[in-house]
């Protein structure tokens, strides 16, 4: 299934859903190194899914997606359920899709011309990539927060009541009422509160990360994104950030993009490692750091690979 | 490497100052050329050659172009003729007999004279009832060798020799040259007077002359005469009709009596300041036009009334000091025959040393007035200034005045002496107030901002102001970005942030294409081709503003009716398309609609509307009205409507709210065509009239057509820069908003648009810059003409078509010539200001973005 971004004029290409590679690597093959060897080499394989994986209840199913960059796929075959209310941490070397993986969620590659892709995702059940959605909604119900902070040159509170203002709201008192809400849930507020009305660039980069995960908040999202959000940030603020990260977790399901191993043992629930568009193995964090059931993964998480 | 960063530093460097250098040069090489402009005139003491004395009153002293000689008619009609540095006389003659003279060959003596001020041309009236014209002045010949007299043989460069009442000077050429003294007398001219004619006035072109005059029995005459040449025997006799203008009895002898350029008027003055005016412009049955008193002040007496350049405006002086120029203009409800109306126009003195002559320049509005106190003072009277003023020496009154005629010295003479001058008016037409503040010109009714800086004729008063130039600069730059603005902004939010990228580059790269076409064509294009079209289908051409918006939204609304997943389907080039058949059928239905309107609003004749003939101001409101009841009615709709609507509208499916917002759309039309209707029946009601400001009579070459053609030149420059601006807004901010689940719409309007806001702005005063300086497109499609009123339907003149059309035609140093450099600097200026505040609030923008 092929979607054309809202709002592009491009002409969609054909669909071109190349055929499931179901062969299972020999177990012979799976010696560090091995895995990845195959993997550079195309061969197929199938990700390790941990069971405790499938007890949860799920808001997010990603079954059998592939993603192209033009002729170059940058994903493939990746199959993931993310839990409700949980955190799930998305792990692996640079450039092996992760981002790619959290844009698709929210649809955000439609905004790329060369994208195509292929499988499906469901959020609560409802297909994310069928004909017809509305991919304005969708992105409503989705949060969304950047590897860099990207506030826009309004006021703090502007800020965090856009996703309201799009939506026409005009009622004072709600958009205040949302405004500390968010800014609170964000654990903002007290920083903030006294220069809701100065710009929000004037705040200190940890700050404006915290403000750009207020404004995600503010819409009340079933899903909240981050790629790597404290990768520009000190470890002060990026302590900040994993504690509003626990706390927020309950009420958002939060699927997090990370290079720090630590961060990820801490704040996540579910850890999934991909390599090269592919999702190597997937399963509750303690899990994946402790008794990781690939050598390849555990290489990893303890550094000496990656 | 370390070299070519050096190089390039400086080069960057130089090229930067050099830059600023030549800007500043330019700027400096226009102030040098502007400023004599504002230098006052110059006026050097008297200087003073003794004469004997004079027998009798001087009537009339005249120089010749050189400053060499001096004649002076007295009132016993003796000629004296004197060397105008030593005083020595030259010549005496007794030209016409009479009393001083013996010869006796005539009994009759000169009793009236009268001096036209264009120069020479004079008439004689007699003390027998004769009235002959002539001319006083004087003759320059280059002698050859044998007429040469022995005194003027060897003369050194510059010096003088006198001989037989003849000057003699060798010219810087090496060439002798002689100046004499003349005078002609023609043929008599019968006239019925019968009488002593004790004033005489005359004006005349190539072949026919009036003469007036006012004679010792009482009767006022207006004599038409035809100059006859008889080809045999060469001699000219003149064929003459007589009439007589009505005197009342009780009226005692007028002081003055003068007549206007074309011999249609007839000015009889008494000292006491009474004046009238006759209406002669059918001289078998004259009328009295009007009677008024010029003089202010009662105890004052009238001491001179002359004519100037034209002898349309007449210089009143009188014994108090007080200096006067009046003129007759057309009045509306004038009081009078002929609804022409004597108006004082410039009041240039009103106390003083009484005025005792006055001596008009023969080729622009520069007199030179004597004084009772022996003083002269030098005025421009167009402008109402007093340029310089002279003492001159104690004792004597100034009998008689003349100012020279290449405008280099003031000649004046009491009864001992003959008083020089030399002078330098300089540039008396132009002052910071005669050019940008209102002049009352010559046969206006009322001082007025007018440019017409030459004209076929001699006479003309040159019309300075430049007020119509930068008004119809200002004129043309609005109408232009009125249209060009809102249309390449659009298309720059369009291209940037929602055209596919692939179709973005060369979308763009053929819009500034479009930059490149000379602005000569497009003025072609727009005279030729635009503006005839324009003209045969006005009401189309008006209706086309309203109905193609309306048929483009319409489109978007049956376009969201389509079901969502068709709707998301044809978002590609299926939408574009859609979007281009629109056009069409906009302009079809302003093809329609606009006959239509003109049937319903506009009489059936949309010129004859416009010129105010016909019809009711109901529909010029409509048509100003529609944008602002749009307005009103999509208040209504957001304020009113849309809180009603959001709290049932929740739970309604897309198509649903697609045929909500398709029914509100129309009946939205319908308001706002309603509101329009009912303001505009309120207003015509109310008796205002849109016609005579932004519509008046329809001019083939308009405001309209520039506006349309200019702004296509506008276009590619402001789409360019905008399209830029909106494009640097970082990727990420752009995401950020998608990402929260924005349109791109709310993501344009609400991100991006104000974060590129500096680089829209200064987009569109780059624009605005080069519609303001913009001269071939403004030169070919307007008619040019300095008007000043904001009639979209007529043209203007703008600075620069001004300097393209004057300049190659202006005289160097000239003050015409001057003044265009003005015109040039204020347009530099103006510029300058419009991107010094276009800075100053692209800066605050920009702050407000990065600080808020
Ligand atoms: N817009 C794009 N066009 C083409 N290729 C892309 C684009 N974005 C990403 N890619 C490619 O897709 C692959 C995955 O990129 P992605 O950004 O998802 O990696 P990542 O896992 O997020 O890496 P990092 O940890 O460095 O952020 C890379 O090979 C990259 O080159
Ligand atoms: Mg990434």
């Amino acid at each position: 299934m092929t979607i054309t971004p809202h709002g592009s004029l491009k002409k969609a290409p054909p669909l071109t859903i190349p055929p499931r590679q179901a062969a299972r690597l020999p177990e012979s093959d799976a010696a560090a190194g091995g895995l990845f060897e195959a993997i550079q080499r195309g061969e197929a394989f199938e990700t390790v899914v941990h069971e405790a994986t499938r007890g949860e209840k799920p808001v997010l199913e990603v079954s059998n997606f592939n993603l192209w960059y033009g002729e170059a796929q940058a994903l493939h075959d990746i199959s993931l359920v993310c839990p409700d209310g949980k955190v799930t941490a998305l792990i692996g070397p640079s450039g092996c899709g992760k981002s790619t993986l959290l844009r698709c969620v929210n649809r955000m590659n439609d905004l790329i011309d060369s994208v195509r892709v292929s499988g499906d995702m469901t959020l609560n059940g409802e297909s994310i990539y069928t004909a017809g959605v509305d991919v304005i909604e969708l992105r409503k119900r989705i949060g969304m927060v950047f590897q860099k902070p990207n506030p826009f040159p309004m006021s703090i509170y502007e800020n965090v009541v856009y996703s309201l203002r799009i939506d026409g709201e005009r009622d004072r008192s709600v958009l205040d009422e949302v405004c500390e809400q968010s800014l609170r849930g964000a654990g903002l507020w007290d920083e903030a509160k006294d220069r809701l009305q100065s710009s929000a660039l004037a705040m200190s980069g940890g700050q404006q990360q915290r403000l750009c995960i207020a404004r995600a908040i503010a819409a009340e999202p079933d899903v909240l994104l981050l790629d790597e959000p404290c990768s520009a940030l000190d470890p002060i603020a990026t302590g900040r950030i994993e504690e509003l990260i626990d706390e927020l977790k309950g009420t958002y399901s939060i699927l997090i993009v990370t290079h720090n191993m630590q961060q990820a043992s801490r704040a996540s629930d579910y850890t999934a490692f991909m390599y090269l568009g592919r999702l190597v193995e997937f399963g509750p964090t303690d899990e994946i750091f402790l008794q990781p059931r690939l050598k390849e993964t555990e290489d990893y998480v303890t550094g000496r690979f990656g | 490497m370390r070299f070519a960063e050096f190089a390039s530093r400086y080069l960057i460097t130089i090229g930067g100052i050099g830059t600023i250098l030549a800007v500043a040069m330019i700027f400096l090489f226009l102030v040098g050329v502007v400023v004599p402009l504002f230098r006052g005139a110059s006026m050097d003491g008297a200087e003073e050659a003794e004469i004997e004395r004079l027998a009798s009153e001087p009537l009339h002293v005249a120089v010749d172009e050189y400053k060499s000689m001096a004649a002076i008619l007295l009132r016993d009609g003796t000629v004296r003729v004197h060397r105008l540095d030593t005083g020595e006389e030259l010549q005496r003659l007794q030209p016409f007999g009479g009393a001083g003279g013996g010869a006796g060959a005539d009994e009759r003596t000169l009793t009236a004279l009268s001096v036209s001020p264009e120069g020479d041309d004079v008439a004689f009236g007699f003390s027998d009832g004769k009235l002959h014209l002539g001319r006083f002045g004087f003759t320059s010949a280059f002698p050859t060798d044998e007429e040469t007299p022995d005194v003027a043989r060897d003369l050194g460069p510059g010096a003088i020799a006198v001989h037989a009442g003849k000057i003699y000077v060798l010219t810087t050429e090496g060439k002798l040259r002689s100046q004499s003294f003349t005078l002609e007398i023609g043929a008599p001219i019968e006239s019925q007077a019968n009488a002593a004619i004790r004033l005489i006035a005359h004006t005349s072109d190539d072949a026919t002359a009036v003469l007036a005059g006012f004679t010792d029995a009482g009767r006022i005459f207006y004599t038409k005469t035809r100059e006859r040449t008889n080809l045999l025997t060469g001699k000219t006799t003149y064929a003459s009709d007589d009439y007589e203008l009505p005197l009342r009895s009780e009226d005692a002898a007028p002081a003055f009596l003068h007549l206007n350029g074309g011999g249609d008027s007839v000015f009889l003055a008494w000292a006491n300041g009474k004046v009238v005016r006759y209406d002669v412009r059918d001289p078998s049955a004259p009328l009295v036009a009007e009677e008024l008193d010029i003089l202010a002040d009662p105890a004052a007496e009238l001491t001179v009334f002359e004519p100037m350049l034209g002898q349309a405006t007449f210089i009143v002086g009188d014994s108090r000091g007080g200096l006067r120029a009046w003129f007759t203009a057309r009045v509306d409800g004038a009081p009078t025959t002929d609804g022409v109306q004597l108006l004082l126009a410039h009041e240039l003195a009103t106390e003083g040393s009484a005025v005792t002559s006055i001596g008009a320049s023969p080729r622009t509005r520069l007199i030179a007035s004597g004084h009772a106190d022996g003083g002269a003072r030098l005025w421009h009277v167009t402008t109402n200034r007093l340029l310089a003023t002279s003492p001159g020496p104690e004792g004597e009154p100034i009998e008689a005045i003349v100012l020279v005629a290449k405008e280099d010295g003031v000649v004046a003479a009491t009864r001992v002496g003959l008083l020089h001058w030399a002078i330098d008016p300089r540039y008396p037409e132009a002052s910071l107030a005669a050019l940008f503040r209102p002049v009352w010109y010559e046969g206006f009714p009322a001082p007025t901002h007018t440019w017409q800086a030459e004209s076929g004729t001699d006479e003309f008063e040159p019309k300075l102001g430049f007020l119509p130039l930068v008004f119809g600069t200002i004129k043309a730059t609005f109408y232009s970005m009125l249209f060009g603005t809102p249309l390449a902004l659009l298309a720059a939010v369009f291209t940037s942030e929602f055209l596919d990228r692939r179709l973005r580059i060369p979308i763009k790269s053929s819009i500034e294409m479009m930059a490149s076409l000379p602005s000569v064509v497009l003025g072609f294009l727009a005279a030729l081709v635009i503006a005839p079209f324009a003209q045969r289908i006005i009401p189309a051409t008006l209706a086309v503003f309203v109905t193609l918006p309306f048929a483009l939204l319409l489109g978007a609304y049956l376009w969201q009716l389509m079901p969502s997943n068709r709707a998301v389907r044809w978002a590609g080039w299926q939408r574009l398309v859609s979007i281009g058949v629109t056009l069409p059928i906009g302009v079809a239905l302003a093809l329609w609609v606009g006959p239509v309107m003109e049937r319903l609003f506009f009489a059936g004749d949309m010129r004859l509307w416009l010129d105010g003939q016909i019809g009711t101001a109901t529909g010029g409101w409509m048509l100003l009205l529609i944008p602002l009841s749009a307005l009103l009615a999509l208040g209504f709709g957001v304020r009113v409507l849309a809180p009603f609507v959001r709290r049932r509208s929740s739970a309604w499916t897309r198509s649903q709210c697609a045929r909500y917002d398709l029914a509100k759309f129309l009946i939205g039309s319908l308001l706002t065509v309603a509101i329009a209707l009912a303001l505009s029946a309120g207003l015509d009601v109310a008796g205002f009239d849109p016609r005579g400001s932004v519509f008046d009579t329809y001019v083939q070459r308009n405001a309209l057509i520039v506006g349309f053609v200019m702004g296509f030149a506008v276009i590619p420059i402001i789409y360019t820069l905008a399209e830029d601006a909106l494009t640097s807004v970082p990727e990420h901010l752009r995401l950020a908003s998608l990402g929260a689940g924005a349109t791109p719409w709310q993501t344009a309007v609400r991100i991006i648009i104000p974060t590129a806001m500096s680089g829209l702005f200064s987009a569109v005063m780059i624009g605005l810059g080069r519609a303001v300086g913009e001269t071939m497109i403004v030169l070919m499609a307007t008619g040019n003409t300095p008007v000043m009123e904001w009639n979209v339907f007529n043209g203007f003149r703008t600075l620069s078509a001004n300097i393209a059309v004057e300049l190659p035609e202006a005289v160097q140093g000239s003050t015409h010539y001057r003044a265009l450099f003005l015109a040039a600097l204020v347009l530099f200026a103006m510029t300058f200001v419009l991107n010094t505040v276009a800075e100053i609030v692209r800066l605050r923008f920009r702050k407000r973005a990065y600080q808020l």
